[in-house]
């Protein structure tokens, strides 16, 4: 019987320590699914939040040289302009969805450390008309190449 | 004509399938041996028709049939012969007959291997045709591999390129065998309830077709893992995204089990334990594909969903509640016959990794399903990344490579202070020299130095007990090399664990210094400009362009070098996909023992003049590959006959 | 008794999972629901005019589809020309608007399923952005008084648009001038 107890004991040690670490885990990891409305009424700065919505046409500023990306995200009711460091995923583009994980900076935009590209088999993310352009972009290289 | 001929041998197969899982409890029950061998027939019978579909599923690619829907959805004209056949497997409805085709094949080797075995036997046979038949009735209505399409399209849409490659075409033939494996067990752990005989046979018979599965489920991970670092082009290979954890919860649980039994075997506890843990691990190989195809979950790898899910939920209840009701029915047989007589002994140190694989199954099985969780109680959607998972599990696999290295050296029943020093004395200074010489080296992440010492401590434990017993047969007069083959071969259950420990500390290593020391930087280059990283010089020299049958790619042209020897020239490309409505990117890397560089294409200007690139130099990266290879030969070892026992 | 208790903490992990098939994770929420539905003025590929405020009054259903989308919107054309030859005659619009897609491409789509219902292109890619299109295939209802009632991510089955516009049609128009007033505000 006391061995009995010990181990019981010793297992809720055990327990109480995993619950511990797990409470902790997902206090200081938790990330808020919101929309760009959602946002606009109550940011809070410094929680990370992961949004969901529509780059607006236009709004994409890429700077190559200095690797700065800002666009503006939209949910049909509020937007929310956007900045990230680093190249633009290959599924981003104007007037498609897009998925970022951030937080929201006190300089008043979010400041993404994640743009997300989603793949999927039958629930697709918009592609561009100019999709097909890229035999244009082969057709230059390819001149471009033989030359040298 | 194929559609017609798919669709009513996998109907056929159904009925046969819920005939033989009935007829083979029945016989079982009533005592007609009669009954039990048609079930025999109809188990054969069910094999052989799986087998056809997947033959006429294969056929349809070869031939281009788009009067299938799947074979039209999953290639075009300009698929290559190679991946029209593993495109069989590329998605759902191919990817369940895979799966039934598997469970069916164990089905016959169990049939093959353990019918002289009479009073489990029969309900193992009823179990697993029940499985078959969830699986073959799921083709024939949420999933159908065969359903027709009309009008016949003149092309298919092709296969997700990301499909296109040896790894994903590997991945889930691995991962498969692994999960369907594990049926196995399970189905003799129900027998052992239903009939009551709850002791060590099933235990005993099921050893090796455990380490089978549980090897395959290895190997499917790790596969994996290596599909996205070279596929994916992030740098990483694992990002706890639900997809990777629903393969690695009954990893754990499977592990946990491969090491209780041995408790059961030799000691006679944990009956209640082990069971719980083979249904466990089942329900969560049912439970990881309900999760991956429901659709319940956001992940990267989005699958297909629709009423699919409903079936493995219905399934994983049934299962679930069955299993466990049997198990509170038997459960005053299930008392233990031995006690743990003390905290030290070889026995708690099982235990104990016992308790931490199930906690880290536990841990991922909660962080996989919190955005559920938080919206049911809640309302609000939130869910934790891979920060959750990293913060609680790290403790727990250091301390389960602490226990790596004790449960296998102490003592059984209860350790003396002796057996404490001649074991581990010396393994415990060698692994606190390593971590004092890798912090005089520079190494200053204590996460890092914790892991090696660890690791280090754990391998010398594995070499001390190695050398000792050859030292044993050399006393014996054996030479060198004899004494260790005898010894490999004649305790190769032993030492084929100790080689699979030996592979999963090398992981280790590998996942440790990925994590604690690659380096990352981008920059967006002109002709000629380069970017510094780690030593290397990456050098940006132009882009070309190429088109073949089924893609066109832009490649980029880096010269590297690291200061000595010769530039090496890498080419990153980004390849564009007519299908596809984003290009995918086409990684180059460089492999090497100590670290990777690991070349990305992002943006480049449609002149071709400048170029924007991703340089990764991802640190002792291949032992992950490594530490899969020596698993392979410990696993190898294990299965091996014993010739001892045979 | 309580080794009951075993078989039985299953019920509340399985009732966990079966709740996720009321949540779409992909479902990004859409505040739009309740909300008045933008406005849009576009042409058809036949060049007819089609004008949301021309169906005030009516039960609308919008489409959102692209050509390269396969096969969601494959799969749910059909359906959504069964429904509308089924509910055209009770009042019901259907209008289906291309996104990101070539003319000639979208063009062969709607010969290829020989859709009669209205389809408009989106050519600058506003409608898309005012409605928060996230991806293709999405489905807006819209009741009588110009609210969006529900958006429906992925591709749409006969049942949900039945269940959907019978439960619109049910409902009354309300007194226009109450709408206009919200509209404004």
């Amino acid at each position: 019987m006391n061995r009995n107890a010990k181990f019981i004991a010793g297992g809720g040690v055990i327990a109480a320590a995993l619950a511990y670490m797990i409470y902790a885990g997902v206090t200081q990891s938790a990330v808020y699914f919101i929309t760009p409305s959602e946002l606009r009424a109550a940011p809070v700065s410094g929680k990370a939040y992961r949004l969901g919505g529509i780059v607006v046409p236009g709004s994409v500023q890429w700077n190559p040289a200095s690797l700065e990306l800002a666009f503006t995200l939209s949910d049909g009711r509020g937007s929310v302009p956007v900045r990230h460091r680093g190249t633009p995923p290959d599924l981003f583009g104007e007037g498609r969805g897009a998925v970022v994980e951030g937080n929201w900076s006190r300089e008043g935009h979010f400041t993404a450390s994640l743009i997300m590209a989603k793949h999927s088999e039958d629930y697709k993310a918009p592609r561009g008309t100019s999709g097909a352009g890229y035999q244009d972009l082969i057709r230059t290289l390819e001149k471009d190449g033989s030359s040298r | 004509m194929i559609s017609d001929i798919g669709h009513g041998a996998l109907a056929v197969g159904t009925v046969l399938a819920v005939y033989g899982s009935i007829a083979s409890g029945v016989g079982a029950r009533t005592g007609r041996p009669a009954l039990i061998e048609s079930a025999q027939y109809a188990a054969l019978a069910v094999f052989t028709l799986v087998t056809g579909c997947l033959l006429l599923l294969s056929y349809a690619f070869l031939t281009f049939d788009f009067s299938v829907r799947y074979v039209a959805q999953q290639t075009n004209l300009s698929t290559p012969f190679y991946y029209r056949i593993t495109a069989v497997w590329g998605a759902l409805e191919g990817s369940i007959l895979l799966w039934t085709w598997m469970v069916t094949l164990y089905t016959l080797l169990v049939v093959l291997r353990h019918r002289a075995q009479r009073d489990l036997y029969p309900w193992v046979l009823s179990v697993m045709l029940g499985i078959a038949a969830f699986f073959l009735l799921v083709m024939t209505i949420p999933a159908p591999p065969f359903e027709r399409l009309t009008p016949v399209p003149l092309d298919g849409r092709g296969l997700n390129p990301l499909l296109e490659d040896t790894g994903m075409i590997t991945h889930p033939v691995a991962l498969y065998l692994g999960f369907t494996g594990f049926s196995v067990p399970f189905a003799f752990a129900l027998a052992a309830l239903i009939t009551g005989r709850v002791g060590d046979a099933w235990i005993t018979i099921t050893r090796r077709w455990t380490i089978i599965a549980w090897y395959f489920l290895s190997l499917g991970l790790l596969i994996g893992g290596w599909w996205s670092y070279h596929v994916l082009g992030w740098g990483g290979y694992w990002a706890w995204d639900p997809v990777e954890n629903a393969a690695c919860m009954p990893w754990l649980t499977g592990t946990a089990f491969l090491h209780s039994a041995m408790i059961q075997e030799r000691r006679r506890m944990l009956k209640l334990w082990n069971i719980s843990l083979v249904i466990l691990t089942f329900s969560l190989t049912i439970f990881g594909t309900f999760l991956t195809r429901s659709g319940i979950i956001a992940s990267v790898h989005a699958f297909t969903q629709g009423s699919i899910g409903v079936f493995f939920l219905a399934f994983l209840a049934i299962v679930l509640l069955t299993a466990f009701g049997l198990l509170a029915w038997r459960w005053d047989r299930l008392r233990a016959e031995g006690e743990l007589d003390s905290a030290l002994s070889r026995e708690s140190a099982f235990l104990l990794n016992n308790v931490f694989l199930v906690a880290a199954a536990f841990t991922v099985f909660f962080g996989t399903v919190f955005p559920l969780l938080s919206e049911a109680m809640r309302g609000v959607k939130v869910s934790v990344g891979a920060p959750f998972f990293n913060q609680v599990n790290v403790p727990l696999f250091l301390s389960l490579i602490f226990l790596m290295g004790v449960g296998p050296l102490i003592a059984w029943r209860r350790a003396s202070v002796e057996n404490l020093k001649r074991n581990f004395l010396g393994p415990v200074l060698v692994g606190v020299a390593a971590a004092a010489a890798l912090h005089v080296v520079g190494v200053r992440s204590a996460l890092a130095l914790l892991s090696l010492g660890l690791t280090v401590f754990t391998t010398a434990t594995i070499v001390l007990d190695f050398s000792r017993a050859a030292r044993a047969r050399m006393r014996a007069g054996s030479r060198f090399l004899p004494a260790i083959a005898t010894l490999l071969l004649h305790h190769n259950r032993r030492y084929g664990g100790f080689a699979i420990h030996l592979g999963i500390l090398i992981v280790a290593v590998g996942v440790t210094g990925s994590q604690a020391w690659s380096v990352q930087t981008e920059a967006t280059l002109r002709h000629g400009e380069a970017v510094h990283l780690a030593g290397y010089q990456v050098r940006f020299d132009g882009l070309s362009a190429e088109e073949d049958s089924t893609h066109a790619t832009v490649i980029g042209t880096f010269t590297v070098s690291n200061g000595h020897g010769t530039p090496t020239v890498m080419r990153p490309s980004k390849k564009f996909y007519p299908q596809e409505s984003s290009p995918i990117a086409g990684v180059d890397y460089r492999m090497g023992l100590r670290e990777d560089l690991y070349l990305v294409l992002g943006d480049f200007a449609r002149d071709g003049s400048q170029a924007t690139v991703k340089a990764h130099v991802n640190r002792l990266v291949s032992w992950i590959w490594i530490g899969g290879l020596v698993l392979t030969l410990g696993a190898i070892l294990a299965i091996v006959p014993d010739p001892q026992r045979a | 008794m309580w080794k009951w208790l075993i078989p039985l903490s299953v019920v509340p992990v399985i009732a966990l999972l079966a709740y996720g098939f009321r949540v779409n994770p992909r479902d990004i929420p859409s505040p739009l629901v309740g909300r008045p539905a933008a406005p849009f003025a576009l042409r058809t590929f036949d060049g007819a005019p089609v004008m949301l405020e021309s169906l005030r009054g009516r039960v609308v259903v919008l489409n959102f589809w692209a050509s390269w989308c396969s096969p969601a919107c494959y799969d749910e054309a059909p359906t959504l020309e069964r429904s509308w030859r089924s509910y055209r005659g009770r009042g019901v619009a259907l209008v289906g608007i291309a996104i990101q897609d070539k003319q000639e491409a979208s063009q062969k789509f709607i010969s290829d399923f020989s859709l009669s219902f209205p389809n408009a292109p989106d050519p600058d890619g506003k409608v898309s952005v005012d409605y928060g299109v996230y991806g293709v295939p999405e489905t807006f209802f819209i009741d009588r008084t110009g609210r969006i009632r529900l958006k429906h991510a992925g591709p749409i089955s006969d049942e949900l648009f039945r269940t959907e516009v019978e439960k619109l049609l049910g409902e009354p128009a309300l007194d226009p001038s109450v709408d206009s007033q919200e509209k404004g505000g």
